[in-house]
C-alpha cells in the first residue's frame, strides 16, 4: 500500500472529527445565544464591511444552522428587527422568512458541504 | 401611433436631441432615413454630432457637501451607436436598423451626465438612477419632468479644439498616451486629431488609443462607490476606432471630439496595469513574444481550474492560473477564449438577481475590448490586458458576493424545463425563444438554448434570435454592446466550450434588469421598418 493514502486516510478523518466537534460547539452556542447576539453576528454581513466574498459566503450556512437550531419564534423576531431596517438589509431579512426558509441555501453561491445532521 | 408632423430636417433632429425629445428625435431620426431617403450612415454621424459637445463631464468624481466622494456615470450615448452599428451587420436586413433605432432613442436621454446626477438636467440617470421627481417635482405630479424635455439648454465642458501637428509620429503618439496618463485633455485631443488626419498612421493610432483604454481600470470595485471607471475607458476607445472605421475617419471629428477628451478624464487608475507590469516583468520577461495561437489551447482540465479561479478563487488564484498557461506555452489568444467560455459560467450557473448582471458584464464587454485589441495589433503589453480583463471579472464576482443572497430572487434550475424543451420541435424553437426572452423567462430560454445547442450545429438563427429579441428593451446601451461584445467573442472562440457563450448571452439577455417596462421605441421602428413578424 501507498504509504501516503493512509496518511491522507487519517488526516481525512481527523479533519471530519474537527469539523464534527466545532460543528457541535457552534449548535450549542447558537442554541444559547440571546437575540441581540444573534443579531450581531448576522450585523456582521453587512457588505460595507466587506473587502471581499469570504466572511459574506458563509451566511447561507449560517442561516441553515439557525433554522436548525432555533424556534420560529426567535427567527421571526429577528426577521422584524432586520426588517424595520429597511431595503439595505431586505436580502438578510428575506433569508429569515419562514416561507424562504427552503430557499435559504444555494450551493452555488455558498460553496460549503453540505450539512446534515446524523 | 400618433407621429409629429412637420418638415423633417437636420436642424430639427439637432435641436430634438438638444432638447430632450427623444420621443420626437427618434420620430424625426426614423423619418429622415425613410421619407427623405438620407443615407442611415449620415444619420448616426448627424446623430453623434448632436450630442458631442454634451457628453464631457469635468470630473467622474463629484466632492460632495460633506466632503464625502460620489462617482460621476460615463457617456453611454457613444456605447449604443457602436453596438448598434456592430448588430446591424449579425442581424441584417431590415431587423438590423433596431439596434440604431434604440441607439438614437436614448442619446437625448444621455447628455449632460454632471447636471442630471445634480438634478438639473433631465435624462435617464435624472429620472431613473437619481429618482430627482421625488425631490424636485414639477406642477403636475403624474408628470416626471426629468424625462425631458430640458428647461436649459445643455452645459458644454470641454470645447472643441484645434488639431495639434508637428513633430514624429512615434513623438506624437508618445505624448499622446502621456497626455491622457496626466489628464491634460486638451494636449491629448488635439494630437489625436492632427495623427488621425494621415491615413498611413490610423493602424498606430488604433493601437495606442485601445492600450490608453485597456490600461485605465481599477483593481477593484468592491466597496469603492465611484472611485472606479468599469472598464468604461476601453469601452470608449473600442466604440472610437469601430465607428471611425465605419464613418469613415475623415467623417469622424464629432466622435473624435466625443470620446477622446474622456480618456483624459479623471480618475485615472493605473494601480491594476501596474501590478500585472509587475507580475509580468518577473516572470514573463519576454512577453513580448508569446504568440497570439498555438497548436496546444487549453484542455478540459485547465479549462476546470481557470473556472474555478475566475468564479471562486481571489486575485492570487487568477494571477497564478493565467501565469501558469502562459508558462507552458499558452498563446494570448487560447488563454483570452478560454476566460471568455469560463466566466460564462457564473452567467449561467449563479447570477440570479437582476441588478447583479450589471459589473460582470462589463468585466465581459472589457475582455472583448482587449480581444478584439490582441486580434487586430500587435503590442507587447497585450498579454497584460490578458491578465487584466481575467482580473476585471473575478473582482466584480467577489464584489457581487459580498452582498447576502436574497432568497426571493432565486430561479428555477434551467434543468427543470429541458424535458419541456426537448419535446418542441427543432422548428418551431426559435419562436418560442424570442417570446421566453421577451417574457424575462430565464429558466425556460436557458433550457430552450441548452435543448437546441444539443440538437442541431446551427447557431447564426438562435443568436440572431437571442439578438433580436433583447433589442426590444429600450433606455440601455448595455444590451446592444453586450449583443456586440457576446457573438463576436462567439464568432472568434475556439475554445472547446465556445457554446458557453450563447448560453451565458441568453441568460443575460433574458434576466438583467430591464430600465423600461414597455417597447414604444421598438413600435417607432416597427412603424416606418415594417419588420413584419421577423
Amino acid at each position: 500500500m501507498n504509504p501516503d493514502l493512509d496518511t491522507v486516510w487519517r488526516l481525512r478523518n481527523a479533519a471530519a472529527v474537527t469539523l464534527g466537534l466545532a460543528e457541535d460547539q457552534m449548535r450549542r452556542a447558537i442554541e444559547a445565544a440571546g437575540t441581540e447576539d444573534l443579531v450581531a453576528l448576522l450585523e456582521s454581513f453587512a457588505p460595507g464591511r466587506s473587502n471581499g466574498p469570504d466572511w459574506a459566503r458563509t451566511f447561507e450556512p449560517l442561516v441553515e444552522r439557525l433554522w436548525a437550531w432555533r424556534d420560529t419564534a426567535t427567527m421571526a423576531a429577528l426577521a422584524e428587527i432586520f426588517r424595520a431596517r429597511g431595503m439595505a438589509w431586505m436580502a438578510v431579512t428575506n433569508a429569515l422568512t419562514t416561507d424562504q426558509r427552503a430557499a435559504a441555501r444555494h450551493p452555488a453561491w455558498a460553496r460549503q458541504p453540505a450539512f446534515t445532521v446524523v | 401611433m400618433d407621429m409629429v408632423h412637420g418638415a423633417a430636417t437636420i436642424d430639427r433632429l439637432r435641436e430634438e436631441i438638444q432638447g430632450v425629445h427623444y420621443r420626437a428625435a427618434t420620430d424625426t431620426f426614423c423619418r429622415l432615413v425613410t421619407e427623405e431617403s438620407r443615407p442611415l450612415k449620415s444619420m448616426i454621424k448627424e446623430a453623434i454630432a448632436a450630442a458631442a459637445p454634451f457628453v464631457q463631464v469635468p470630473s467622474h468624481m463629484m466632492q460632495l457637501p460633506n466632503g464625502e466622494m460620489r462617482g460621476v456615470n460615463y457617456d453611454h450615448t457613444i456605447l449604443g451607436w457602436r453596438g448598434a452599428i456592430s448588430l446591424m451587420n449579425e442581424l441584417g436586413g431590415t431587423r438590423g436598423i433596431l439596434p440604431n433605432i434604440q441607439a438614437m432613442w436614448y442619446v437625448p436621454q444621455g447628455l449632460n451626465v454632471w447636471e442630471q446626477v445634480i438634478c438639473e438636467f433631465p435624462g435617464h440617470y435624472a429620472r431613473d438612477g437619481e429618482q430627482c421627481n421625488r425631490q424636485f417635482p414639477g406642477p403636475d405630479e403624474h408628470v416626471n419632468r426629468f424625462d425631458g424635455p430640458a428647461w436649459n439648454p445643455p452645459k458644454i465642458y470641454f470645447q472643441d479644439h484645434a488639431a495639434i501637428e508637428g513633430g514624429s509620429v512615434t513623438e506624437r503618439l508618445s505624448r499622446m498616451n502621456w497626455a491622457i496618463a496626466e489628464g491634460d485633455k486638451a494636449e491629448a485631443y488635439g494630437l489625436f486629431l492632427g495623427l488621425a488626419k494621415d491615413p498611413a498612421t490610423r493602424d498606430r493610432l488604433k493601437d495606442a488609443i485601445l492600450f490608453a483604454g485597456i490600461t485605465d481600470l481599477q483593481d477593484t470595485i468592491i466597496n469603492r462607490g465611484g472611485y472606479q471607471n468599469i472598464g468604461h475607458k476601453a469601452l470608449r476607445a473600442r466604440a472610437l476606432v469601430d465607428i471611425a472605421d465605419y464613418l469613415g475617419w475623415d467623417n469622424a471629428h464629432e466622435l473624435i471630439y466625443t470620446v477622446v477628451p474622456d480618456l483624459g478624464c479623471s480618475p485615472r487608475l493605473y494601480g491594476l496595469f501596474t501590478e500585472v507590469s509587475t507580475i509580468c516583468r518577473m516572470e514573463l520577461p519576454k512577453n513580448a513574444v508569446i504568440p497570439k495561437r498555438t497548436a496546444s489551447p487549453l484542455a478540459e482540465h485547465e479549462l476546470d481550474r481557470l473556472t474555478e479561479a475566475l468564479l471562486w478563487g481571489g486575485p492570487f488564484e487568477v494571477n497564478s492560473t493565467i501565469m501558469g498557461f502562459f508558462k507552458r506555452g499558452a498563446g494570448l489568444l487560447d488563454v483570452g477564449d478560454a476566460v471568455i467560455a469560463c466566466f460564462q459560467r457564473y452567467l449561467m450557473d449563479v447570477l440570479e438577481h437582476p441588478n447583479a448582471f450589471l459589473h460582470p458584464t462589463h468585466a465581459l464587454d472589457y475582455m472583448n475590448v482587449v480581444m478584439s485589441w490582441v486580434r487586430k495589433h500587435d503590442n507587447p503589453h497585450q498579454v497584460k490586458g490578458i491578465f487584466m480583463g481575467a482580473r476585471f471579472m473575478n473582482d466584480a464576482i467577489r464584489s457581487n458576493a459580498i452582498y447576502p443572497r436574497d432568497p426571493t430572487t432565486v430561479l428555477e434550475p434551467r434543468q427543470h424545463f429541458r424535458g419541456w424543451a426537448d419535446g418542441i420541435a427543432l422548428d418551431r424553437m426559435l419562436p418560442i425563444l424570442k417570446e421566453h426572452v421577451l417574457a424575462q423567462d430565464a429558466p425556460r430560454s436557458c433550457a430552450l438554448v441548452d435543448s437546441y445547442l444539443a440538437r442541431t450545429s446551427e447557431r447564426h438563427d438562435l443568436l440572431d434570435t437571442i439578438t433580436y429579441a433583447a433589442c426590444h428593451w429600450q433606455n440601455d446601451p448595455h444590451v446592444m454592446r453586450n449583443g456586440a461584445s457576446s457573438l463576436e467573442e462567439f464568432r472568434h472562440n475556439r475554445s472547446s466550450r465556445r457554446d458557453d457563450i450563447v448560453r451565458g448571452y441568453v441568460k443575460h439577455q433574458s434576466r438583467y434588469v430591464k430600465r423600461a417596462p414597455t417597447h414604444d421605441c421598438y413600435g417607432v421602428f416597427a412603424h416606418y421598418f415594417q419588420p413584419g413578424n421577423a
